[in-house]
């Protein structure tokens, strides 16, 4: 019986999963979410799956917001850039999914990066708004550069195909989708035991003193505007494949604003955090949804009321989470599993 | 031990009839915008479907079949549109939806033809109408296109001074619903001898429109027409008295109704809109059981033309279900073709008579102009546009 958390080499200093408990359950997890489609409705498979986007598009606002303390107000224009490059990609120019979607990450990484260049002189709100500015750029190119965007009426994306199997409908994106959200999570996770991931972390923290300590603070302010924009635009290349049809309105400013909310409520510098607070914030407006259209036969006056909660709820969610854990569900995780991990006997 | 035999038989026979009841019930799903960017409007039209049903369902329902309206809120929100169509289609299996917004409907589109789920919504892009594009996307009113043309036809007749043409202005959204007329009213202005003079773009959410309307003060607009909803059109009549313009204002549908009044009060007065569903208690033969339903269930709400709008789509494809039912096709397929039998089928006044065919899903051409006048709505003229082939999709 454990009665304490001792780390005796480096090794296990530095290990991810503890204890060998810990990457079974991992294990187990994951192959309960690979045989997730056989169970799920398809209403469900398609919220599984737009969490999967979220999940990628936090985490890439995570290592931008969380970690390197870079706050962006840019991450609705990634997705857009993702998904038009993925677009033009896949649909004009006819290229594999597996060529597309790294394509469309670099891309957008490079847009990301040319975005960034203010952050060199720019901090906190000034940065915000700098970035803010990305999102007015990329959202008028996107409704006019007709040619290649399709203007404000849109633009298809043929299903991803590999050979002669299409992944057409959600069951089977379901199983693109899964697999590159684990990889690029275990990237995530494994960056931020590296070099570059330490530097990251660094200038969040003090910037002068990274600074002072050898950090080359624009360079790696600039990778991690890279990094982020990669992971956006990833999660935007998938969204234009689960999406179909993508048009301006795919973006609004809200759902950047919901991105910065998955990160506050799942925890700021934290990959689990965002896993959380995507999960969190994708599925609080169906399971409400739900909750009314159940009541809707019964108590049709009370749906008036209920619809508008969505909005508050949100807002009553962050503001709850910044009162009482302000680390966010990830930290509340991390204190439950803590407790049971050395129960009873926790010294 | 017999008790529970007993309990059990009277459950099976209990499910057995429930199961029975539900064959004989229509789903049909519905996607409204109750909290979002267009609650305003699409709250009550929302209103207006569910009452409609409901009434429906009272009064005989489909040849003796219920229907079970299946809906819930999207708020403007086109993935979570996306995730609710999957929802109704997939899961709970309806026949047909009741949709509401631009953005959702276009990105649906596609999937709605795959699916051969006829789609009703409150977008009224002309390119929708076209059945070789879009076979399954259906609305009740005359095209956004159609409303400018009429509009423009107006402007010609309103203008006294020979001398010279009479010139307008458009003002619309940066996004699908505010450029959806403008090309086919380019065209139509230089038609018909209306000089475009100037064309200005509104922004999402207009706080002041002082710039754009200076810029047309300084073309020398004499009219203008904006393809914008209610809230920003209230500020661009707010901004055009501040200024002191003497333009002449004309919207379109979602510009004008008992809102507009409440809105923009006497700056309101004379604008001239194309609203297709006469306000709520006219006296027209159809609102007689509008009123009397609304009386019996929700004494204390008001309603407007939205709340008709609701009913008059309703009317649309109960009918079209009624015929599809009585040919056995209650599905997609089934329910397209019963709506492309209806030739002038009469709504009663609560909108003009509809027509789609297998090649023309213009549901309308004719349209009526409303003008403020004293603060009431005024229904000033009515405008029939031809069903020129060319104009399909325009």
């Amino acid at each position: 019986m454990r009665c304490g958390d001792f780390r005796e080499t480096y090794r296990e200093d530095m290990a991810i999963f503890e204890t060998r408990f810990a990457r079974g359950l991992l294990a187990a997890f994951l192959v309960a979410l690979a045989f997730a489609p056989a169970f799920a409705t398809s209403f469900w498979m398609d919220v599984l799956n737009r969490v999967l986007i979220a999940v990628v598009a936090a985490t890439g606002l995570n290592i931008l917001t969380g970690f390197t303390g870079q706050i962006s107000l840019g991450n609705a224009a990634f997705l857009a850039v993702g998904a038009y490059s993925t677009a033009f990609l896949a649909g004009r120019l006819q290229l594999p999914f597996f060529v597309a979607i790294p394509a469309a990450g670099l891309l957008t990484a490079g847009v990301g990066m040319i975005f960034g260049i203010p952050s060199l002189r720019l901090k906190g709100l000034y940065l915000a708004v700098a970035t803010l500015a990305a999102h007015f750029v990329v959202e008028f190119t996107a409704s006019h550069w007709d040619s290649v965007t399709g203007g404000v009426n849109g633009i298809s994306v043929p299903a991803a195909h590999v050979g002669g199997f299409e992944f057409s409908g959600d069951r089977h994106l379901y199983y693109l989708l899964l697999p590159v959200a684990v990889l690029l999570l275990f990237f995530a996770k494994n960056l931020f035991r590296t070099k570059t991931g330490k530097a990251f972390v660094a200038i969040r923290d003090q910037d002068i003193s990274a600074e002072v300590m050898g950090v080359n603070v624009f360079k790696y302010k600039l990778l991690s505007f890279g990094v982020s924009s990669f992971y956006v635009g990833v999660a935007g290349s998938l969204l234009a494949y689960q999406a179909g049809i993508i048009s301006p309105e795919n973006f609004p400013i809200s759902v950047a604003i919901d991105q910065l909310g998955m990160i506050i409520i799942g925890g700021m510098g934290s990959i689990l955090g965002s896993i959380f607070g995507a999960v969190f914030i994708t599925l609080l407006p169906e399971i409400l949804r739900l909750f009314t259209g159940a009541l809707s036969d019964t108590f049709p006056k009370l749906v008036d009321l209920f619809a508008p909660l969505r909005t508050g709820m949100f807002g009553l969610a962050i503001v709850l989470f910044l009162l009482f854990e302000p680390d966010g569900m990830a930290a509340r995780w991390h204190t439950i599993r803590n407790y049971w991990k050395l129960y009873p006997f926790s010294y | 031990m017999k008790r529970t035999i007993r309990m059990v038989g009277l459950l099976a026979l209990g499910m057995l009839l429930a199961g029975t009841a539900r064959a004989q019930e229509i789903k049909v799903g519905g996607s409204f915008d109750i909290t979002g960017l267009t609650s305003d409007v699409g709250k009550p039209f929302a209103n207006g479907v569910r009452d409609a049903v409901a009434w429906t369902n009272q009064n005989g329902g489909i040849n003796g079949k219920k229907i079970k309206l299946i809906d819930a809120d999207y708020g403007y929100k086109v993935p979570e549109g996306v995730a609710l169509y999957k929802r109704l289609v997939n899961d709970e299996k309806v026949v047909m939806i009741q949709g509401w917004g631009t953005g959702d409907t276009e990105a649906l589109k596609e999937v709605v033809t795959k699916d051969q789920m006829p789609f009703f919504s409150a977008s009224f892009s002309a390119h929708l109408t076209n059945p070789a594009k879009t076979p399954y996307n259906f609305f009740v009113p005359p095209s956004y296109s159609d409303a400018l043309r009429a509009w423009l036809k107006w402007v010609k007749e309103d203008w006294k001074d020979k001398s010279r043409n009479p010139r307008v202005a458009f003002f619309y959204g940066d996004n699908a619903y505010g450029k959806s007329p403008i090309e086919a009213g380019r065209q139509f202005a230089k038609e018909i001898g209306v000089d475009l003079v100037d064309e200005e773009i509104l922004p999402g959410l207009v706080q002041d429109a002082t710039s754009q309307l200076l810029n047309m003060k300084q073309k020398g607009a004499d009219y203008a027409y904006t393809q914008c909803t209610t809230p920003p059109f209230s500020t661009v009549l707010r901004d055009a008295k501040k200024l002191g313009l003497t333009t002449k204002w004309g919207t379109n549908v979602w510009g004008i109704g008992e809102l507009l009044i409440a809105v923009a009060k006497e700056n309101a007065e004379g604008v001239v809109g194309a609203l297709p569903n006469p306000p709520f208690g006219t006296d027209v033969p159809g609102m007689k059981k509008l009123v009397e339903f609304h009386k019996k269930n929700h004494p204390n709400d008001t309603h407007d033309t939205n709340y008709v709008r609701g009913w008059s789509y309703v009317m649309v494809w109960t009918e079209a279900l009624r015929r599809a039912d009585k040919a056995g096709q209650l599905n997609g397929p089934g329910i397209r073709a019963a709506l492309e039998t209806l030739r002038d089928y009469d709504l009663g006044g609560l909108s003009q008579p509809v027509t789609y065919t297998k090649d023309d899903h213009r549901p309308t051409t004719k349209v009526t102009l409303y003008q403020v006048q004293h603060g009431k709505l005024v229904k000033l003229k009515e405008y029939e546009n031809p069903r020129k082939p060319e104009w399909i999709g325009l």
